[in-house]
């Protein structure tokens, strides 16, 4: 029996062992070669930005090695959320601006070094929307490298405009008549099925995100002290306009939502000759589809109220760990990467994204942006106006289980506005307990 | 008490060997039983004592992640499980939607199955040997394909715009066809929704090959003398099939009609990519609703104890069918 015990025990301590993670990187002791771990999601063109950057980085600092360690997305966030617990995270995490407050309010993300930027400055010196994600209780877990945008223009199809005689795009839209107009000339309806959606907004992204920015412009504050409201004039406003541009005929909700022609898809695929989908479409989607890539802008939509204020969901970003063990080090990096603005703009040109730096939308630096992306244009006249979309216990929550699928419903014709706007308040001020 | 029956199960498993034959047999399972503890049993208690925190894994918690930011609530879920009112949290109307659903997509799925497969059984078994073999393998070719392969090519097949379904429908009306089969949650059949069959038929597609191998192997194990007895008494095909077949098979029968439902429980993949739980949440089926919670939204203590709910739901169902179909059958 001794001898069983024995066997167990020696084969659980190997088992144990063998287990064990590696916590983050130790500290070395003064001028003792020092390694970052970073933890990236799988995007080949962020990752190129980083290793750049990396690589520069070390070449100042010949004690430090920084090793990047990737997963695909999914994998990614599974990831973190068991390492964290474990205490074996890397030193520096890639977060997007949402999820930080999560992480942080768990005790996992270390606090903002004010020898690194004070709260003030950081304020100061990054876009409102991006850096508000990185912003918990008042204390600041990170740097912002890009706005992530899902409102604010559309992709617009001018060969299709052509060839309809539509027109008003032109000089801008001054106003969702215009947008109503131009949308109906272009899309198509045939035996009573729509073939090709005027605007596709119906997406989950769209839906959620236009949602809460129309209902910002029209005065309204949805997200107050913890208390979510909707059921009020500027909710009833919102969903009328929504619901307006199914009515008019711009787009079949039964046809297009998330599951059956998403926006990316249904429009390179010219089922929808507009879409309402952030500009991180058009590389995803050029490759394949040159042609139709070629005959996009962007197109700015119209504010129904006095600004084109709109939510935007923070961005890609970088955190530390706070059981890194070489956090001044790992700090210094983010610093090197995100505050720098030769640095971040350079990010910003090799992952195609758009600029969390206030420094980075005018001037040199944005039109080096430009001439690399012509389709930011639109974008960075607007970047100043876009509002962090707020604190929300889960926020992904909040806009897939949630605003998305009763706003669809409610498009669908299959609830009243009034029951939309109390089960959107209602089930997202729930998720608040 | 415990200790005594592990003491007695030891003693007798070790019995009667030598020194040499404990020390090998002790070597030899060693490594199963530490596998089985760290990877079946350790998770199966981890998962049973979560559903009893309010467990996410962006907390920080104590020992093994409970407590702290990870707090004991107790019997909390299970208590708001019962929460009925229309101002229950959404997590618990989610839960209440699952449990329908998932009962609905087992009540069809299961006498479905066997209506499809019982009779396709004995066709087969019926004709020439020489192609039977053709048969059987053509219709078990479908378990063989992987579920998210199967629910993409009937999402193809139910796809408003470029689906077959509307496509065949069209030729035949002369018209464009755009009905979204899986989105629309205004289409019912007596109150069941339409996207909730066009994954029912999906599902029965794929895995009615398993019970059709059951039935068969089941058929060949009646004896010939049976059958030419009741055809010399002037049984025609039909009540060879409803009067001597059928209840020789209780057995089989009962067996494919509890295998059947624990699948038609577990119920995920084709699910999740056909319509993941929507229109309106018409498809939400419980499997679907708990690798939601436990990891989009990251409620991993609410998601172990629907897991429980389920796990006692499923063994439920399955004890009460084997109690209620149980026969003894000799021939």
């Amino acid at each position: 029996m001794k001898k069983l015990l024995f066997v167990f025990v020696v084969a659980s301590l190997l088992l144990a062992a063998c287990g064990g993670g590696t916590s983050a990187t130790e500290a070395p002791a003064g001028g003792e070669k020092v390694t970052i771990r970073v933890w990236t999601h799988q995007n080949d063109s962020f990752n190129a930005g980083y290793e750049a950057l990396a690589t520069e980085y070390m070449g100042m600092h010949s004690n430090v090695e920084i090793v990047f360690e990737t997963f695909d997305y999914d994998t990614y966030i599974q990831t973190l959320q068991t390492a964290l617990p474990a205490k074996t995270e890397a030193d520096v995490l890639q977060m997007f601006g949402s999820w930080v407050c999560s992480y942080a309010d768990g005790g996992n993300l270390a606090e903002m070094p004010a020898s690194v930027i004070s709260m003030d400055d950081a304020k100061a010196k990054l876009l409102g929307a991006p850096v508000g994600g990185y912003i918990c209780d008042g204390k600041l877990y990170g740097v912002p490298q890009e706005f992530n945008i899902e409102y604010g223009a559309v992709l617009f199809n001018t060969a299709i405009a052509e060839e309809v005689g539509a027109t008003d795009y032109k000089d801008g839209w001054a106003n969702w008549d215009e947008v109503i107009e131009d949308g109906k000339k272009m899309a198509v309806t045939q035996d009573g099925v729509m073939t090709r959606a005027g605007l596709n907004f119906t997406g989950s992204d769209g839906i959620a995100t236009m949602f809460h920015s129309v209902y910002l412009q029209y005065g309204g504050q949805y997200l107050k002290d913890g208390v979510y409201t909707v059921n009020t004039p500027e909710g009833v406003k919102t969903l009328e306009l929504m619901k307006q541009l199914v009515d008019d005929g711009l787009v079949d909700p039964l046809l297009y939502n998330d599951e059956e022609n998403w926006v990316g898809d249904s429009y390179f695929a010219e089922t929808s000759a507009m879409g309402l989908v952030g500009p991180w479409a058009i590389p995803e989607y050029s490759g394949d589809y040159a042609e139709v890539a070629a005959a996009t802008i962007y197109q700015p939509l119209p504010s129904v109220g006095s600004e084109p204020v709109f939510a935007a969901a923070s961005g890609w970003g970088l955190t530390v760990s706070v059981n890194s063990k070489a956090q001044e080090t790992a700090w210094d990096f983010v610093k090197f990467v995100t505050l720098d603005a030769s640095n971040a703009v350079e990010w910003n040109l090799a992952s195609g994204t758009l600029p969390a730096l206030k420094e980075n939308i005018s001037g040199a630096n944005a039109d080096a942006l430009v001439v690399e992306f012509p389709y930011f244009k639109p974008f960075l006249g607007i970047l100043e106006y876009g509002q962090y979309e707020g604190q929300f216990p889960d926020r992904d929550f909040v806009w897939y289980e949630v605003a998305y699928p009763t706003v669809l419903n409610f498009l669908q014709g299959n609830a009243t506005l009034e029951e939309t706007l109390q089960t959107i308040e209602s089930e997202v001020q729930g998720s608040f307990k | 008490m415990t200790v005594s029956i592990q003491n007695n199960l030891l003693r007798r498993f070790f019995r009667g060997r030598n020194s040499a034959e404990k020390q090998f047999l002790a070597g030899a399972i060693s490594p199963l039983v530490l596998y089985m503890t760290f990877w079946t049993i350790f998770p199966l208690l981890w998962g049973i004592a979560l559903a009893f925190f309010d467990y996410s894994p962006r907390q920080t918690g104590g020992f093994l992640g409970f407590g702290e930011g990870n707090p004991f609530v107790g019997l909390q879920h299970f208590e708001s499980m019962l929460n009925f009112t229309a101002d229950a949290p959404l997590e618990v109307q989610q839960f209440h939607i699952g449990i329908r659903v998932t009962l609905l997509f087992a009540v069809l799925v299961v006498p479905l199955n066997l209506l499809v497969t019982l009779p396709l059984a004995f066709l087969i078994e019926s004709i020439n040997d020489k192609v039977k073999g053709i048969f059987r393998t053509l219709f078990f070719l479908p378990v063989l394909a992987p579920s998210v392969g199967v629910a993409i090519m009937w999402g193809f097949i139910f796809h408003p715009q470029r689906g077959l379904l509307n496509a065949i429908i069209g030729e035949f009306t002369g018209k464009l066809v755009g009905v979204a089969w899986l989105r629309d949650s205004s289409l019912t059949v007596w109150g069941i929704p339409v996207a909730l069959f066009a994954i029912v038929v999906a599902y029965l597609w794929q895995d009615m090959g398993y019970n059709l191998v059951i039935f068969i192997a089941a058929l060949q194990g009646i004896p010939q003398s049976i059958k030419d007895a009741a055809r010399i008494d002037g049984a025609n095909w039909w009540q060879m099939f409803a009067r001597i077949i059928v209840p020789l098979l209780m057995p089989t029968i009962l067996l494919a009609a509890v295998l059947t439902m624990i699948s038609a429980f577990q119920v995920f993949d084709i699910v999740q990519v056909m319509t993941d739980g929507g229109p309106d949440d018409q498809t939400q089926v419980l499997l679907l609703n708990i690798y939601s919670y436990a990891f989009r939204y990251q409620k991993m203590g609410w998601a172990a104890a629907v897991s429980i709910v389920m796990f006692l739901l499923v063994f439920s169902i399955s004890f009460v069918q084997t109690r209620l179909l149980r026969t003894e059958w000799e021939y």
